[in-house]
């Protein structure tokens, strides 16, 4: 039998984005009981960096993880930034979609959906509601204000069960947060290791982290320079679709399209404008509103055709080589570290990227596994940790593709090394919504190869000389070992004394030639903090490398 | 013997000697070692044996490869020195056990073996002369011989069938007295049990010799020192294949490996005896067909230096044309007695003289 039409569509709904997202969580990142947790730690940690850098303040991020039970964890986390206006806050946290990051600016996040999907994952999965606590700065006055929230799914907003205030005398926000069907580990993939990354990207940032056992791990930050904050950079004619176009006509108040096309894209010049009114024949001097998106298609079509300056690289800011190095040093504290920050290049031909990449070598480099250090692949984006769907990504794709014996890395695997790569853009091409691994482009391959061959250069000059000093020391050993042997049954063997030969052994150890060599470890290119000689016992003894005969044939 | 223990007492002190005095000079210490490669082994035409040529090499106390293996041969050195002063011996294992507690030790017996090599060549004398033995006894000896070792004096024929077992000591028996006219080899101890039943040693006034297949360092000396001090004729009566030709031939010629020593080993005068190739034809012997690696062992004796010889270029290749190799043992196709009885006495004859048994 048949049914009415109304009867049918009595069922069709309008969703809100929380709804839609309650029942697609994993498009949130919240799949998996250790990446759910991860991308928890990585949701509330961005936020606080934003804050605070927008703020002007060094962060300071205290995160403390109790476990309730079996999969259930009540989690803590409060800041140094500045807080959120009382009015604000069940934006930040209960409502999708809203914040400051829809433009065309490098970020760490850009979805707006952070805090509050992390809100969501704790409701759905406790029921429980979350408590915020917020001191910010009213006008002149310190103020500060606790709410216990609700997510109200249905109409994507927030829920006050209760609020309070209370006195201050300083700023920063925070959230208690309950959590079940996740799970703390120690794995690269685990919100420790997430933690140990993000302060290596961010080394301004100070993070303090109790976990579930009670140790509690505080990470100091290496520099206390604030970076500077990124700046909006208009789209370049290359990365624009028809739709962006329409868009830009309907929310412009310009006069002229031409106009438009000028003040809205980065590289557009009335030359540029000319040759594609010549090619397509759209009057530019028409008003933006009248624009069709047939029109729309054409225009982009012969943007694709044609030359543009490569699009403005002064909204990206790196770490900077010298910070990585830093940031590094701090958290890993290797025998030796390095770190370049690349000149900006643009993929797609339109979209511009710094490739960053640092190596650290010895010392806590490297992934511990059992009481053997392995490599490990640091990768960011925009300064955020990507630790999941390592595979697909281009970084991983890159260093892979580098033959690391050809820098003194005889089994990369097992070397005690980690590399670092960032990359920083104003939009970083994702492979999936999980925003974990970066597209293999061409440009971005080629660029994180060519970027980490020229520090892999220095290390290996590192490990040339380190090899060759202690080739040089292992045989002075010998020779002090076994020259006083050598002579003392000699005498015994022709019944004389022990002659004098302090000076033979000091020829035959090479002393001076050790002397040197040590001096030239010490010498920077890299910093003297850098190179610990005294760890080198820590290390695995190389071979001595011996090219002598056993016996000199005459 | 008195000599040699001085002579060993001496070396060793020069050896000493040689690392203290450049240091005197503030030089760095080094040792001259003959080298033992092959390229250094040189048969002698004119001896008939192989020994080694002039090139030396040189370890060198400033020399990080070379060090350890100094200190080694010092302390083995040492050790030699205190077993020739107090007139024991040892074996290369025991050494290897003892030097455990030394200043520098051994990885494995090989190095030790390697580094006692090394002082022999060096000092040119041989390791039985440095108190140290190797694990084996020599082979048996039957036949009218007075020996002594030490103050016990006895004759060859008075042991019992086995006879007289050649001691790795070799150097402290004193050959007393004797009444043979010729030493026979043999291979194995089958055929030596066979010449000692048949009374081959009253037959043919031999001594027999059985070599326990490949002669032992102490075999050899013996059967060197009997030719030099009794000055009777050497043979040696081995298996018709390439393997009894060669055992044969490191009695009268030497081993390359031991090429230092074959001074004190070869009997260059000692004669092989057979079986030929041309026996297993005379003799219509039983055979067993040549197998591929006998083929090449074979081709390989005829490019051998000490095979150069007019008798032995024919007999090798007339074994291969053949494709046949034979026992000793194949005699007794014709009775147990035909090989003492028949074989030996024409063999001698053929080489002594007509008529002389």
């Amino acid at each position: 039998m048949e049914r009415d039409t109304s009867e049918l569509f009595e069922e069709f709904k309008e969703l809100t984005a929380s709804e839609f997202f309650r029942r697609n969580k994993q498009m949130l990142g919240f799949s998996g009981k250790i990446r759910s947790l991860t991308i928890v730690f990585h949701e509330l940690i961005t936020n606080s960096l934003d804050a605070c850098e927008e703020a002007g303040i060094l962060p300071e991020i205290t995160i403390e993880l109790k476990k309730l039970g079996k999969e259930h964890y009540l989690l803590k986390h409060a800041d140094n930034g500045p807080g959120i206006p009382e009015n604000y806050i069940t934006k930040v946290y209960c409502q999708m979609f809203a914040g400051s990051k829809f433009r065309n600016i490098q970020s760490r996040g850009q979805q707006g959906l952070g805090c509050s999907g992390c809100v969501l994952l704790s409701q759905m999965t406790t029921g429980q509601p979350v408590k915020v606590r917020s001191r910010y700065k009213d006008g002149e006055t310190l103020k500060g204000v606790e709410m216990t929230l609700k997510l109200d799914v249905k109409n994507n907003t927030g829920i006050i069960l209760n609020k309070k205030e209370f006195e201050t005398d300083r700023t920063g926000s925070g959230i208690e947060i309950e959590f079940k069907d996740v799970s703390y580990s120690m794995s690269e993939q685990g919100a420790y290791e997430y933690i140990r990354r993000t302060v290596i990207g961010n080394p301004h940032a100070k993070i303090i982290f109790k976990d579930p056992t009670g140790n509690k791990y505080t990470f100091e930050r290496a520099t206390d320079q604030i970076p500077p904050l990124p700046k909006e950079v208009l789209p370049h004619p290359k990365g624009v679709t028809a739709d962006d176009i329409i868009n830009l006509c309907r929310t412009s108040n310009k006069k002229r399209f031409k106009n438009l096309l000028m003040d809205s894209l980065s590289r557009v010049s009335s030359s540029k404008v000319q040759e594609v009114e010549d090619a397509t024949g759209i009057d530019m001097k028409k008003r933006p509103k009248s624009i069709t998106w047939k029109e729309a298609e054409a225009v982009v079509k012969q943007f694709d055709q044609m030359k543009f300056m490569a699009p403005p690289t002064n909204g990206l800011k790196p770490i900077g080589d010298e910070q990585i190095e830093k940031g590094i040093n701090e958290i890993l504290l290797p025998e030796f570290s390095t770190a370049i920050t690349r000149k900006p290049q643009a993929y797609r031909g339109g979209v511009s990227f710094i490739i960053e990449a640092g190596i650290a070598y010895g010392g806590n480099a490297g992934r511990l596994v059992g009481n053997q250090r392995k490599a490990e692949i640091m990768r960011f984006a925009n300064r955020v940790p990507l630790t999941f769907d390592q595979g697909s990504c281009a970084i991983t794709e890159a260093l892979k593709s580098i033959d690391w014996r050809r820098y003194g890395v005889r089994d990369l695997d097992n070397a005690p090394i980690s590399v670092f790569v960032n990359i920083i853009s104003t939009n970083v091409p994702y492979l999936s919504t999980g925003k974990q691994s970066v597209a293999p482009e061409p440009e971005i391959v080629k660029e994180i190869r060519q970027a980490t061959m020229k520090i892999a250069r220095r290390l290996e000059k590192y490990i040339r000389t380190k090899r060759a000093a202690k080739n040089e020391e292992m045989r002075a050993k010998i020779f002090e070992d076994l020259v006083p042997v050598v002579i003392k049954q000699s005498a015994i063997l022709a019944e004389k004394d022990v002659p004098e030969y302090d000076k033979i052994m000091d020829e035959v150890t090479h002393k001076a030639k050790i002397m040197d060599m040590k001096n030239r470890l010490k010498q920077p290119e890299i910093e003297p903090m850098q190179v610990k000689m005294e760890q080198a016992n820590r290390f695995k003894a190389e071979p001595i490398r011996n090219d002598e005969e056993e016996v000199d044939e005459e | 013997m008195i000599d040699r223990k001085q002579l060993a007492l001496n070396k060793l002190r020069g050896l000493g000697d040689e690392v203290l005095e450049p240091l005197l000079q503030e030089e760095v210490p080094n040792i001259k070692i003959p080298s033992r490669g092959t390229g250094n082994i040189i048969y002698n035409e004119d001896k008939r044996y192989f020994e080694l040529g002039e090139r030396k090499g040189t370890r060198s106390l400033g020399n990080v490869k070379q060090i350890k293996k100094m200190a080694q041969m010092m302390c083995v050195g040492n050790f030699c020195k205190e077993l020739v002063n107090i007139q024991k011996t040892a074996t290369m294992r025991e050494m290897y056990y003892v030097s455990e507690g030394w200043d520098v030790g051994f990885d494995n017996q090989q190095e030790s073996n390697n580094i006692t090599e090394d002082i022999e060549v060096t000092l040119g004398i041989s390791r039985e002369d440095l108190g140290l033995l190797p694990e084996e006894d020599g082979a048996a000896v039957y036949g009218d011989i007075t020996l002594r070792d030490e103050d016990v004096e006895f004759n060859a024929l008075r042991l019992g069938k086995s006879g007289y077992t050649i001691p790795p000591t070799v150097d402290d028996v004193e050959i007393v007295g004797h009444d043979v006219d010729r030493i026979i080899c043999v291979e194995t101890m089958g055929l030596y049990h066979r010449l000692v039943q048949e009374h081959a040693y009253e037959k043919f006034n031999t001594l027999i010799v059985g070599l326990k297949g490949q002669a032992a360092r102490a075999t050899r000396r013996f059967i060197r020192r009997a030719s030099d001090e009794l000055k009777v004729p050497v043979y040696i009566c081995n298996d018709g294949d390439p393997w009894g030709f060669h055992i044969a031939m490191v009695i009268i010629s030497g081993s390359a490996k031991l090429a230092h020593v074959n001074h004190d080993l070869a009997t260059p005068d000692a004669k092989f005896l057979g079986v030929t190739a041309s026996d297993i034809i005379n003799y219509d012997l039983p055979t067993d067909k040549l197998k591929d690696i006998d083929v090449s062992r074979l081709k390989e004796l005829s490019g051998d230096p000490r095979y150069r010889g007019k008798f032995w270029q024919t007999e090798i290749k007339k074994m291969l044309k053949l494709g046949k190799k034979a026992e000793q043992q194949s005699f007794s196709k014709y009775g147990l007695e035909y090989i003492v009885d028949t074989y030996l006495p024409n063999k001698i004859n053929a080489i002594e003289g007509e008529n002389t048994l």
